[in-house]
């Protein structure tokens, strides 16, 4: 049981109310909680806040994971949790606080006041930074030994406190700080400062946080990038830099353009973007002697296979040694390309295609 | 730091007179006792009455749904328990009783949750009339068999250093062995036994060696190794015989960017061998040193009585998230297979212990790598199977690709600092000989990916998931499909089978429901 003893700030009267654990009523909201929850509880969305190009590379990557979410669906869900799970705090569901980790640690974790925080980072800085360092991961390697204070990301002090309640106690015993002066001589508003601050810095830290992104993926070469478009990679036999890619650059980031040329068939598009979605498997079906039937497929196993025709009729067979199933998978060109270029290939495409503005 | 706590040695004094004893060391067919239905992982039944030849007469029995309220309450991930006709099985903070012969519930329970996270729960342990089961929020939780009511409750593991508990506790003798999941910040796994009657914490062993043990020189410094992951949520397997418990440990952490634990990282992603009477460790095998990619090595260290050169040996064999398939001597660790089962770009070759060496260009870079397998793996926690009858190892294979990236090239990344993103797979079942390594069949699934547990019995067949909602069966020889029933949901457990009142079942858990099929047709 823990109890703020130090702080009696009753922010949280039940952990529910923190967690702002309830999904908005908005459209989608079943589509989402079928697909989602068919392999865990659809709760552990509850916290994250993004924006709708983070909501669809995470959903994607449920999809490579095993999700049976269909391209209709697909989209619904993604606009779903980017509505109703906005980036920015407050707003993303209710709740006066998003948490940066999907349902990990406890139910009654510290709320961070983004106020409070800042002062608490005026108060580090003058006095915690040089030994316990810029993140409050620790005083780095080459530090002189009387200036090495502890990580205080992993530091349990941290960990268990709510609101000073561990951290008060202890800057209370008297610890050295920068100014000289011993901690003892720190306000109380001061250590709530502190304890918001250094909450802050296990947030940043955990997945998910603000810094989970790639910094720098502009490497390549686009002059070997080109020469791979048009030569080994084969990418002319589908593309052309004046047709379906032209501009392509100014309709992605760097990061989505990449994951697109190496996975388009997971890597759906932006909102807003003019981008196809990715396109239908044709499939064309032959029962014994009768005509072939033509369409995007609908549905395969080992079992039965359906497809829409061009009218929109549906049909479905059941598999059997004579009935004939040809796919043509669009990305086939794609796929075959996973076991063949090497990083250094797709970072030079990446930077060719960069030059596509 | 002592590695290993003894904090209340009662080896000695061992009741001989152990409740479950016979039923777990031979478990009849009208039992499954265990996670794994035994100790030895293998989830192979004798049970015949359902076979290749008739197969095609099994139909649905029973059908139990969890849900409550219409909230998604998560999948059925965890394999039932059966003893005296009751099946016990788990989601995160549930438990339920259910009659084995016709799907009627006769208890639930519910845990008040303080959090932690809740991505899957995979069953219960019983011995004589208790039962027990993790909580995500840190508890061992023992219940009443009977009703289902609480006896008591015990922290195994501390939320806000964001450990949760996921695993089926495993009972070996007077011993409930308990494991700990959890990787968003750098702290240490562990393993776990508590008394069984009072649940005190009987010994505890840690994922890394004590400072100043040789294998502390696979980590930069103490610091590194005291916050270096390791993570037991995978299911332990027994040999009596060797008295020796067996399980994988998880990824090390900082889980994506490695910089500041340089080394092979022990004991994080090795198959362990300990005396579960001390907690003490025989051996380990490293199925992937200094892993860069979570490629939990966790995945079921399966039991198998087998024959290396026309003699019988005591063998241990993984099919391993990181795409390799290991076969190792179970009394010493020694490798004695190492080889691909699905598409792996990441190693530069095994050494001279069979283990992969990781080749540093497939570690994750700021600008990406394109990595096989993925983070989800060739293989990951939902169990494989073998058949003794026909000497193959089953499991759901999946070759897939993503894009690994560091998002943190400080010095001193922490928690993950990086990620995969995106990705293709493709799946199959495969059939491993476990002499070689060498796939005896492959039977690749349609559309993108089953990740669903695997069943084989002496019926000739073998039981699992495609990646289009359907529970099939297959001929154990040859991977012919034979049968299968769209349950409207992956397949998301291990199935398993049981026979009562000469019916034989198959039991499987899909999403939300499970099913019961049977041979209702008399022969």
């Amino acid at each position: 049981m823990r109890t703020s003893f130090w702080f009696p700030l009753a922010l949280c009267a039940a952990a529910a109310v923190c967690r702002g654990q309830s999904f908005p009523d908005k459209p989608g909201k079943a589509v989402f909680q079928r697909a989602c929850g068919s392999c865990h509880a659809a709760t552990m969305v509850l916290g994250r806040a993004m924006d709708h190009d983070q909501w669809s590379a995470l959903v994607a990557n449920m999809v490579t994971k095993g999700a049976k979410i269909s391209d209709a669906d697909f989209t619904v869900i993604v606009n779903y949790l980017a509505e109703s799970f906005p980036p920015g705090a407050a707003a993303a569901s209710g709740s006066e606080h998003a948490h940066h980790v999907v349902d990990a640690g406890p139910d009654d974790e510290q709320v961070v006041d983004p106020a409070a925080a800042a002062r608490g980072r005026t108060v580090y800085i003058a006095e915690c930074v040089t030994c316990h360092g810029a993140k409050a991961r620790g005083a780095r390697d080459d530090a002189p030994e009387n200036l090495r204070g502890p990580d205080l990301v992993r530091s349990l002090i941290v960990l268990h406190d709510r609101y000073g309640s561990t951290i008060g106690p202890f800057l209370a015993q008297g610890h050295p700080m920068q100014s000289g002066h011993s901690s003892t001589s720190l306000s109380q508003a001061q250590i709530l400062g502190l304890s918001h601050f250094l909450h802050a810095m296990v947030d940043e830290t955990l997945r998910g946080g603000p810094y989970s992104q790639p910094v720098n993926i502009l490497t390549g070469d686009a002059a070997a990038g080109r020469a791979f478009f048009a030569g080994a990679g084969g990418c002319g036999a589908c593309h052309s830099p004046a047709g379906d890619l032209s501009h392509i650059a100014s309709r992605y980031d760097a990061v989505s353009l990449q994951q697109r040329l190496v996975f388009p068939n997971s890597t759906r598009r932006r909102r807003g973007a003019r981008m196809a979605q990715p396109q239908p498997v044709m499939i064309t079906v032959t029962p014994p002697a009768k005509p072939p039937v033509k369409g995007v497929l609908v549905h395969i196993d080992d079992f039965n296979v359906a497809l829409r025709d061009e009218s929109g009729t549906y049909h479905s067979w059941k598999r059997t040694a004579d009935l004939k199933v040809d796919i043509h998978d669009p990305y086939a060109a794609h796929i075959k390309l996973l076991n063949v270029y090497t990083d250094k290939n797709i970072h030079d495409l990446l930077a060719y295609l960069e030059t596509l503005k | 730091m002592k590695n290993t706590i003894a904090v209340c040695m009662s080896a000695a004094v061992l009741a001989a007179q152990i409740p479950n004893s016979p039923r777990m060391l031979d478990p009849s067919p009208d039992t499954w006792p265990m996670y794994n239905g035994d100790y030895s992982g293998r989830r192979f039944s004798k049970l015949d009455k359902v076979n290749a030849g008739n197969i095609d007469s099994l139909s649905l029995a029973w059908v139990y749904r969890i849900g409550q309220g219409g909230e998604s309450i998560g999948a059925i991930k965890s394999t039932p328990v059966l003893l005296d006709g009751i099946l016990y099985f788990t989601v995160p903070d549930h438990v339920w009783a259910v009659d084995a012969r016709d799907g009627r519930e006769v208890w639930s329970y519910t845990w008040q949750s303080h959090g932690g996270i809740h991505i899957g729960n995979r069953g219960v342990g019983v011995y004589g009339n208790w039962l027990y089961f993790e909580t995500p929020d840190c508890n061992l939780v023992s219940l009443n068999l009977k009703d289902g009511s609480e006896r008591w409750h015990k922290p195994i593991c501390d939320l806000d250093q964001f450990y949760f508990g996921s695993i089926a506790p495993l009972i070996v003798k007077d011993h409930v062995i308990t494991g700990v999941s959890g990787d968003d910040l750098d702290i240490p796994g562990y393993l776990e036994s508590h008394d069984p009657e009072t649940g005190a914490l009987q010994w505890r062993w840690y994922a890394h060696p004590n400072p100043g043990d040789p294998e502390a020189k696979t980590w930069p410094n103490t610091d590194a190794m005291l916050h270096g992951g390791g993570m037991t949520w995978g299911p332990c397997t027994y040999d009596p015989e060797l008295n020796l418990l067996y399980f994988g440990t998880g990824n090390p952490q900082p889980v994506i960017a490695g910089k500041a634990r340089q080394g092979d990282d022990l004991y994080t992603e090795s198959i362990i061998a300990l005396n579960p009477d001390t907690g003490k460790m025989a051996w380990y095998f490293q199925s992937s040193p200094h892993d860069t990619h979570d490629w939990d090595a966790i995945e079921v260290p399966m039991l198998i009585d087998g024959t290396v050169d026309g003699r019988p040996r005591k063998l241990l064999a993984q099919a391993s998230r990181n795409g390799y398939f290991f076969v190792l001597d179970r009394t010493d660790g020694k490798n004695l297979v190492t080889a691909k089962f699905a598409k792996a770009n990441w190693a530069k070759g095994t050494d001279a212990k069979g283990q992969p060496i990781p080749d540093p260009a497939k570690m994750p870079q700021p600008d990406g790598a394109l990595v096989s397998p993925d983070q989800g793996g060739a293989a990951n926690w939902p169990p494989p199977s073998f058949d003794p009858l026909t000497g193959l190892f089953y499991i759901n294979a999946t070759d897939a690709w993503s894009i690994y990236y560091i998002y943190d090239d400080s010095d001193k990344p922490e928690g993950w600092a990086g990620n995969d993103r995106g990705g293709y797979s493709q799946s199959s079942l495969e059939a491993i000989d476990y002499h070689t390594g060498k796939i005896a069949w492959r039977h690749k699934w349609e559309g993108w990916g089953s990740r669903a547990g695997v069943l084989s019995t002496a019926g000739n067949l073998v039981f699992t998931g495609d990646a289009a909602n359907n529970f099939v069966a297959m001929n154990a020889q040859t991977g012919e499909p034979l049968w299968h029933a769209n349950l409207a949901r992956s397949v998301s457990n291990g199935p398993m089978t049981y026979e009562l009142d000469g019916t034989q079942y198959v039991v499987v858990g899909a999403g939300d429901t499970l099913w019961g099929f049977a041979m209702l047709r008399k022969p």
